[in-house]
């Protein structure tokens, strides 16, 4: 037990020596996010727009400028963090096999690798909301944290999945952007007419992106969004992990240790 | 006199990419206290076979049963560009379960191992990042240790040190079996096996006796 924690310790601090030599993502979280959070803010227009929150099943009506502010947000966090589980997942593919083949627990590598994605989620989730908060008044800022917390966890999920089946940083980061602009995009009524459709409860965001509306125009939490947001969350993770599992596992000798009788 | 008993066995192992069959069938039996070579052709299965038995690919079929801790230096040097030569080594001690570091810091010694502790192996050259993947694959003192093409980037001391090591831990009864593509180092070893068609298919006795060791690299 004892080298299982020390092992899960080196492991975690491994991992956050590699996040942190991540610069440009680093630079992106710093610069980029509240650049993002204040310019969509300031340049969407203010006019009021229906949004079914059906997790709660009332229709509310948001701000076009507060609506782009939270479908960015989430964009942005969705990028970041599955960009950064992408790429010190696939970086580290070779390096973690070895390591594993040679003895060290593939479980710690693991468990710091889940470590790693909800400190970074629950970081960049807190990070934003401050920044949201500042621009204007949100009903409940602990649930838009969740929120968007729950969105950075799912798509670092799908990060993790992705670094089992692409090789190079940049088709990862296109394919995250794809999937998210896509998922946001249907869910926005100035994007979507059909947003309030019953098919946007499938995609990965429905359930962050009702919650945030939830958090700045109700004063319920929309119990009815957690479902989703939580299956999206551990599917993805799940799938992300399994990936990795199977892609650093070491192949034990067919037979046993070599005997005089063998 | 070290027992003949095999700390390494393979027996019939077969493996294939997309259909295509790499090993036919490769049988091997690895002595303690000896330095085994492969030598075979550009695509020969040289790799396969030593990730087969390094556990880092499964076999498609036949076994392999090794008889103590193996250490394996892969061909490409398998190193992180987000962690010092300190942090490399730090991470093996706890993945190996060792004490301290004293077996490393010989054999760097061994090896010259140049570089600064706090450098990134991107800033080594890929001589200096060949000896920290090699002390990697050393480091818990394993008794039976695969080498893939080790000294690709050594120079010529370098070169010489390596089997200056090699004959350390040949003495000390550890086993090696180095994977090369070319055979100037056959009056170095014990035994030589040529993979050829998937199979061993030659065996070459050679005479290690101290003289007549003189190679190239």
């Amino acid at each position: 037990m004892r080298r299982h924690w020390a092992c899960y310790a080196t492991a975690v601090r491994m991992t956050f020596v590699e996040h942190l030599r991540n610069r440009l993502a680093l630079v992106i979280i710093v610069v980029f996010i509240p650049v993002w959070a204040i310019l969509i803010y300031a340049l969407s227009l203010e006019i009021p727009l229906p949004f079914y929150v059906r997790a709660a099943d009332r229709t509310v009506t948001v701000p076009a400028d507060v609506l782009n502010q939270l479908g960015g947000a989430l964009q942005i966090l969705a990028l970041i963090t599955g960009f950064m589980m992408f790429v010190t997942t696939m970086n580290s593919a070779s390096f973690d096999r070895r390591l594993v083949r040679s003895g060290f627990p593939q479980l710690c590598l693991i468990a710091a690798k889940l470590t790693a994605l909800a400190v970074v989620a629950l970081c960049v989730a807190l990070y934003a909301t401050g920044l949201i908060c500042l621009t204007h008044p949100t009903a409940q800022p602990l649930l838009l944290a969740a929120a968007l917390a729950g969105g950075a966890l799912i798509y670092g999920g799908i990060g993790i999945a992705l670094a089992a089946v692409l090789t190079s940083d940049l088709a990862g980061l296109v394919l995250v952007t794809v999937i998210c602009s896509i998922d946001l995009a249907l869910q926005s009524p100035l994007a979507t007419p059909a947003a309030a459709s019953a098919l946007v409860r499938y995609l990965p965001d429905y359930g962050p992106m009702q919650a945030a509306v939830a958090a700045v125009a109700m004063d319920t939490v929309p119990w009815n969004a957690v479902g989703p947001a939580v299956c999206w969350a551990l599917g993805t993770v799940i799938l992300g992990i399994s990936a990795f599992a199977g892609r650093t596992r070491a192949h034990q000798p067919v037979g046993g240790p070599v005997t005089a009788h063998s | 006199m070290p027992s003949d008993e095999p700390v390494l066995r393979v027996r019939d192992v077969r493996k294939s990419y997309r259909g295509r069959p790499v090993l036919h069938g490769v049988d091997l039996d690895l002595p303690p206290g000896r330095v085994v070579g492969i030598v075979g052709e550009n695509g020969a299965g040289k790799t396969t076979l030593l990730r087969v038995l390094a556990g880092d690919l499964r076999p498609d079929g036949g076994s392999v049963r090794h008889g103590g801790r193996i250490g394996h230096c892969p061909q490409e040097t398998v190193l992180h560009d987000a962690f010092t030569v300190e942090q490399h080594l730090r991470f093996f001690q706890v993945a190996y379960g060792l004490e301290s570091l004293c077996r490393a810091e010989e054999l760097m010694e061994a090896l010259r191992f140049s570089g600064s502790r706090q450098a990134r192996p991107a800033t080594l050259s890929g001589g200096t990042r060949q000896k920290l993947n090699l002390v990697l694959a050393l480091m818990h003192d394993p008794d039976v240790l695969l080498l893939d093409e080790p000294y690709q980037g050594f120079d010529w001391e370098t070169y010489v040190r390596f089997w200056d090591l090699a004959e350390e831990l040949r003495a000390r009864g550890r086993s090696v079996l180095v994977v090369s593509h070319l055979a100037y180092d056959a009056a170095r070893l014990d035994m030589l096996h040529r993979l050829e068609g998937g199979v061993l298919r030659e065996r070459e006795r050679v005479i290690a006796s101290g003289g007549d060791r003189a190679a190239a690299p």
